[in-house]
Formats: structure tokens, C-alpha cells, sequence
């Protein structure tokens, strides 16, 4: 929130500061506009005046004055050629009146005046202001000055141009003449956005439109600023009025052999100030505002976005705790799995010492010959039975190291051919197995990846499957194929097709067949031979049961060297 | 009537007293400045100025004897024309007494004048075929330049002279002065407005003096 705050407050300073400089900017330009339209119109006046003044100066009475040694003849010769410069006209418009005259001079070839005859006629001068349009020498060149007023004869300031007359005969200066002009000057109404323009000669300031005390005071800051800032041009800041104004110098007689004089403008910054103040307000509170919408705003937009995250977090909980439960549930699974195959290996152990004990027992006792022939019929069954009880045992020993993922295998190429035909040579030893008819279709050399213990499991029980639920004078047919990348083994039998129902539930444990009354085994057999496939990369399923021929497939992984024979 | 018999008798009476007097000669030659190339005014007129010295362009010189002579009521009249807004002749020189007509043979205005110590006049604005033509008695010797109000690079030089012997050069300074009074003299020679040269001379009835100058 405050870093909030302290950025939009920067941001409304850094604006603020912009706009301020831009108004500075175009104040300036303003300014400059206004003086560069004052200088035009002083230009204008200049090249007027110097019109004037070219045709005055080569005006062959003049010269013929000056030259032909008749100065009692100079200013009647002039007062002709100056009358219409010099007809004032009080009521005549200000434009017009600005080209008149108010005075001129003669003035001698040490830059002396030369006295008129009649001073009315040429305009009254103080003898002060005389010795002040003076020159030491004859300027070869226009020279351009400004005689102060003296409150007295003369009002306000005057400009003087002073043109040298050249000789026709000898080219050189034989006299100037002197005019003085109102200087041109800003109508005075002095209003707050308006530039007021005055002249500074002599320490002296004449700005009419300005209070005369703040003409003097002004007119120190000015000679201070020529002496301290620059002689040629400068500008200031001062105050007028309570009012502060910017004030602009510039030295406009620069090469002239009449003293310094400089144009000083002033323009109030009065409305500029108040203006700025406004704008900094209007700023401020402009911000404000903008500062509480934005607060508004993103309230509003914060709390549409918090609704859905609100829900997605409601959710999410849910989803957590579901999540936890069912992972403890799993945990649970887990540890009971883990338990059942712990107890399935501890029970697998504990089983097999009392049945090897039972077995030694039955096996000590048919070798006594004191008992009845029926004895030794019940005790060869009960040690049958302990045999079969050691393969449960077994099987279930195997099954509970799978479960627990303690099965570890050590692949190596296995000759399935010579694991089959040895499971073949063991089941015609059977004495069911001497009237069923085998078809072996396998080639000599069919190698499979596997361990090659449980590739015979694989294959026993396959086989014993075969012989056992087949009928008599059955048939057993063994066949292999190569498909990408494994040999596929199967075992066809005669004998009564498995029920449909029976089908999808063949590979569960202890789980047989219904004409498996008669058939000896546990139903561990198919469980087992399947998840040992699975266990190799493989599978074992049942490919079809129907009418006297029941088929069985395991696939497994071929040694790569062997496939193209195997596959023939 | 009478004043008109009267002015020829004195014409006649002139002639007489110069073929009498006129037994002396003087010739010769002023050595006259170079022709200026490069005038301070312009070149086709034929008064310029250089370093404030008025003189006529080819250079020209009046010779003059430079004494009194000749009638005190002696009246002439001569011409200085304005034409193509130069002044013809540019140099004149006139005995005192002499009227002199300024005729604008131009179709502009002129308007004559002259601030010169021996002569201030101002004829005022005139056109071609004003009458009576605009003249001036030169009543007083020295030199007159002569300006117009409205062009003011013309130039005219009237020298007015107390004698009534007096000649101008040809462009190569060649001179003769006839009719010259026996005796001792002094002759000058104008050449420009600051250069005015002098030489004495004895004059012998019926012989010619060589002068040359300077």
C-alpha cells in the first residue's frame, strides 16, 4: 500500500514536473514569439528611419552647404528637406508618429554640434542633452544611441541615429547628422500576460509603464546584472509588485560611439505562477481521486479474482484429504500385502520341516514288513499326499517371493527345445501318459531370455496341464512361432473343454477346473506359470477350450541370434 | 530704340579698341593633370572631383591675364546648358558683369543652384522650354560650382573672371591669347578648383610671349 502510494505520488511529482517544464517551455516560446515580433517592428522602424536618413545625407543642398563653405546656409538647406520628419502630429496616430523626429543636429568636423539658428526649428535641446549627442570624432559608420529623457523639455527616452556625410568631392566624413526619435516602445498597458519593453542607458531605466520606484530599483539590478552577467545579453528573475517577473537585457547598440544601451523586456510571470499553482492543485487532487478509484477498482477486480481461487483452494482441501485417505489406504494395502507375503514365505518354511518330517515318518514305516497289505496301500497314498503338499509348499514359497518382488532373475538364452523334450521324456515315465500321442513340432535349437529354472516351471506345468486333463488316447501338440521379437510356445490337448465360466477365472490361485475331481493338483499351477511369464517379459493365456480341444500359449522373450531358426 | 543704337554703337566701339589693343600675343602650353580613369563621380560627366579638388574631365585649364580690365558696365550673356543631366559647358569662364542662361535641354526637371561664396542663387524647378530662360549675372569674381537639387552628381564650374582676357586649353593644354595690352603682366592658369598657376610676363607690341606651365 505504501509502496502503492509512493509510486503514484512519484509518478504525479514526475508528471507535475513535466507539465511545469512544458509550460515553461511554451512560456518561453511566447516570450520569444512577443520579442521577436517587438525586434520586427523595430527593424522595420530601423530600415525606415535609415531611408530616411540615406536620401537626407546625400541631399545636394546639404552637401552643397558643407562642401561650397556655406554652413550659415545648412540648417535653412535642411529644415526643408527634415520639415515633414519633424511635423509632429499630436493627434496622428501612434505608427506615424514613431517616424517623426523630435531633433537633429549638425554636427562638425570634430564632432561638434553645430548650432542651429533657430533652435525651434530643429527641436530644443538642453545644452546637457547636446554635449550627450556629441561624438569625439566623426563616425564613419551610422551610429546608433538613446538620449534619456530629462523630465523637463524632453519626455522619455530618445532614440539618436547619428549618419555620417561623406564629401562628394573628397570622400571623406565632413559632418553628420544627428536625428532623435521617440524610441519605439510596447503600448504601456500593462496587464498580466503582457510584455512590457523599456530602454536601459546610463544606469537609467525608462519603462513608463513600471511605478517609478520600480523603475529604479530595477534599473540597479539591471547595471548589476551588465557588470556581473554578461555585457551583451542576460536575463533574470526579479520581483515587481509581489508579482514575480522574468526580465530580458540585451545590449542593442553594440559598436556604437554613444554609450551602452540596452533593450529590457519584462515579462510577468504573475499569471504563469497562479497558473502553475492551479495546475499543481488540479494535479494533486486530480491524483487523489485517481489514486481512490484505483483503490476501488482493484478491490473489485481483487476480490473477482479471489473468488475462484477461494473455491479452487475449498477444493483442493477436499481433494487433499480425499488424497490423504486414500494414501493411507493404500498404506494400509501395502503394509498388508507385505504382511500376507511375509506370512506367505514364513508359512511356505514352517510348512515344509513337518512335511519332510511326515514323509520320513511314512517312508520308515513302508519299510517295515509287519503290517497288513492294506497298510501299505494307505501309507503309500498319505505319502503321495506329502509329495503333493511339498509342490503346494513350493508353489506357494514362489508365489510369495514374487508377491514380494523378492524374485530376482538371471536371464541367460534358454534351449526351450531341450527344457521341452525333457518335460516330454518325464511324462511318457507317467503311467497315464503311456496312450497319449505327442506332437512335437518344435526345431532342435529354439532359444528363449529367460532363468532356467522357471522356464521349466513354465513349460512342467503347461505340459502336466496337457496330460493331465486329457482324455485317454488323447494327443498333445506342441508347436512354436516367432512374432516380434518372441517365440511363441503352445500346448494343445484333447480332452473336455474348460466351461466358459471356468474360463476367465483359470488364472486365479486355487482355482481348478470342475472335472478337476479326478485330476490331482492344487490350483496354484496356471497362477504360477503366468506370473512367471509376466515375470520374463511374457505371457501365458488361454488361446481357446471347445469340444475336445483345449489350447494354451506362452509367449516369451527369443534370444536374438535364434529367431530367424526358430521361426522355421 | 535709342538703347538699341546705343549697344550696337558700343559693339562696334569694342571691336575697334580690341584691334588696337590686341597687339600682343602670348601662346603656349599648361602642363595639365592626367586624364582621371576613376573619377569619385561618375566619368561621363564632365566636372569631377578628386580629394575635394573640382576640375573637368579630359582635363581642360583657363588661362587668363590676371589683372582688372576691360569695362566696368560691360554686360554679355552666355550659356551653361543642362543636357542628358550634365552640365555644357562644364567649365566657363566669364568676365564680371556676365549674364549667364541655363537652359534645360532635358525632359526632366532641373533645378539650379549654387552655395559658392561668389555667387548663391537657386533658379528653382524648371522644365525644357522655360521662359524666359533661368539666368544669373555673375557680378562677383571666383569660382561657382553649379548643382542641381534634384540630380545631385551634376557638376558645373563657372569661373568668373575680372578680365576680359582669358582662353581655355584645348585637351592637349595648347593655348594663344590675343589682343594682349604691351607691358608687364601676370598671366594664370586655372586648372583645378586648388591649382591655379602664375607666371609674369613682359608683352611687346605686335611679338608673341611663350608661356608654358608650370
Amino acid at each position: 500500500m505504501v509502496i502503492v502510494f509512493a509510486l503514484v505520488g512519484l509518478a504525479f511529482y514526475l508528471a507535475q514536473l513535466h507539465v511545469s517544464s512544458e509550460a515553461r517551455r511554451a512560456l518561453q516560446s511566447d516570450f520569444q514569439a512577443e520579442l521577436e515580433s517587438l525586434h520586427q517592428l523595430e527593424d522595420l522602424h530601423n530600415a525606415a528611419l535609415n531611408e530616411r536618413c540615406r536620401t537626407l545625407v546625400t541631399n545636394p543642398r546639404i552637401h552643397a552647404a558643407l562642401e561650397d563653405n556655406a554652413l550659415d546656409l545648412l540648417y535653412p538647406s535642411a529644415k526643408d528637406e527634415l520639415r515633414d520628419l519633424m511635423q509632429i502630429d499630436p493627434v496622428g496616430p501612434e505608427s506615424k508618429r514613431v517616424l517623426r523626429a523630435r531633433f537633429y543636429r549638425f554636427l562638425g568636423s570634430g564632432g561638434e554640434v553645430l548650432s542651429p539658428p533657430n533652435k525651434n526649428e530643429v527641436g530644443n535641446l538642453d545644452p546637457a542633452d547636446e554635449r550627450a549627442i556629441a561624438l569625439k570624432k566623426l563616425p564613419v559608420m551610422q551610429q546608433v544611441g538613446y538620449l534619456p529623457g530629462n523630465n523637463s523639455s524632453r519626455q522619455g527616452t530618445d532614440q539618436i541615429l547619428a549618419i555620417p556625410i561623406f564629401s562628394t568631392e573628397t570622400g571623406e566624413v565632413i559632418s553628420a547628422l544627428v536625428i532623435g526619435f521617440k524610441a519605439v516602445e510596447l503600448p504601456g498597458d500593462r496587464n498580466e500576460r503582457s510584455l512590457t519593453s523599456g530602454i536601459w542607458v546610463g544606469g537609467n531605466l525608462d519603462l513608463p509603464s513600471l511605478p517609478k520606484l520600480a523603475q529604479n530599483v530595477t534599473a540597479r539590478k539591471i547595471s548589476d546584472a551588465v557588470s556581473r552577467i554578461s555585457r551583451i545579453e542576460g536575463n533574470f528573475m526579479l520581483t515587481i509588485d509581489n508579482g514575480p517577473h522574468l526580465l530580458f537585457y540585451k545590449w542593442i547598440n553594440q559598436d556604437s560611439l554613444y554609450p551602452a544601451a540596452y533593450e529590457v523586456c519584462i515579462y510577468p510571470l504573475t499569471f504563469y505562477a497562479t497558473w502553475e499553482r492551479r495546475l499543481r492543485w488540479k494535479i494533486v487532487i486530480g491524483g487523489l481521486l485517481v489514486l481512490v478509484f484505483a483503490f476501488a477498482a482493484s478491490d473489485l477486480i481483487a476480490r473477482g479474482f479471489a473468488r475462484p481461487v477461494k473455491e479452487l483452494a475449498l477444493v483442493s482441501e477436499q481433494e487433499h484429504r480425499e488424497r490423504q485417505r486414500a494414501e493411507a489406504a493404500l498404506e494400509t494395502t501395502n503394509e498388508e500385502l507385505e504382511r500376507t507375503a511375509r506370512y506367505s514365505a514364513d508359512a511356505s518354511h514352517q510348512l515344509k520341516s513337518p512335511v519332510t518330517v511326515l514323509r520320513t515318518g511314512l517312508e520308515s514305516l513302508l519299510h517295515r514288513d509287519d503290517f497288513k497289505p492294506e497298510v501299505y496301500e494307505e501309507l503309500s497314498i498319505l505319502l503321495h499326499q506329502t509329495y503333493r503338499l511339498t509342490g503346494v509348499i513350493d508353489d506357494l514359497l514362489l508365489l510369495a517371493r514374487m508377491d514380494a518382488g523378492k524374485l530376482e532373475l538371471q536371464s541367460v538364452p534358454v534351449n526351450l527345445s531341450a527344457v521341452v523334450n525333457e518335460w516330454l521324456d518325464d511324462l511318457s515315465a507317467m503311467p497315464d501318459g503311456a496312450d497319449l500321442k505327442i506332437d512335437n513340432q518344435l526345431s532342435t535349437e529354439l532359444q528363449v531370455i529367460g532363468e532356467k529354472h522357471y522356464t521349466s516351471l513354465i513349460v512342467q506345468n503347461l505340459l502336466e496341464n496337457a496330460r493331465k486333463y486329457n482324455r485317454s488316447a488323447g494327443k498333445i501338440v506342441i508347436k512354436a512361432r516367432a512374432q516380434n521379437g518372441f517365440v511363441i510356445l503352445s500346448v494343445g490337448n484333447t480332452g473336455r473343454a474348460i466351461p466358459e465360466s471356468m474360463q476367465s477365472h483359470l488364472f486365479e490361485r486355487f482355482r481348478r477346473g470342475t472335472n478337476s475331481e479326478k485330476v490331482s493338483g492344487h490350483g496354484l499351477g496356471l497362477n504360477l506359470a503366468r506370473e512367471l511369464a509376466q515375470l520374463h517379459g511374457g505371457d501365458l493365456r488361454l488361446v481357446g477350450s471347445e469340444s475336445d480341444w483345449t489350447e494354451f500359449e506362452v509367449r516369451l522373450r527369443a534370444a536374438k541370434d535364434k529367431i530367424r531358426r526358430a521361426a522355421t | 530704340m535709342f538703347f538699341q543704337r546705343a549697344s550696337v554703337t558700343g559693339w562696334i566701339l569694342l571691336i575697334l579698341v580690341r584691334s588696337i589693343q590686341s597687339a600682343s600675343v602670348a601662346e603656349g602650353q599648361v602642363d595639365l593633370p592626367k586624364s582621371r580613369s576613376a573619377p569619385v563621380v561618375a566619368k561621363r560627366y564632365e566636372i569631377v572631383t578628386n580629394g575635394g579638388i573640382l576640375s573637368t574631365n579630359p582635363p581642360l585649364a583657363i588661362v587668363y591675364l590676371d589683372e582688372k580690365s576691360g569695362n566696368s558696365s560691360f554686360t554679355a550673356v552666355k550659356q551653361v546648358a543642362q543636357k542628358n543631366l550634365a552640365f555644357v559647358p562644364s567649365l566657363l569662364p566669364v568676365q564680371v558683369g556676365t549674364r549667364v542662361e541655363f537652359p534645360n535641354l532635358d525632359d526632366t526637371y532641373h533645378n539650379i543652384f549654387s552655395y559658392s561664396p561668389a555667387k548663391r542663387f537657386d533658379l528653382g524647378r524648371y522644365r525644357r522650354d522655360e521662359k524666359p530662360v533661368p539666368s544669373q549675372l555673375f557680378d562677383k569674381p571666383g569660382l561657382v560650382t553649379l548643382r542641381c537639387d534634384i540630380h545631385d552628381h551634376m557638376r558645373g564650374l563657372i569661373l568668373v573672371l575680372e578680365t576680359s582676357h582669358f582662353v581655355v586649353t584645348d585637351d592637349q593644354g595648347h593655348f594663344r591669347l590675343t589682343g594682349l595690352p604691351s607691358g608687364h603682366h601676370v598671366i594664370k592658369a586655372w586648372v583645378d578648383s586648388k591649382t591655379t598657376y602664375e607666371k609674369p610676363v613682359e608683352l611687346r607690341e605686335g611679338a608673341t610671349a611663350q608661356i608654358n606651365f608650370p
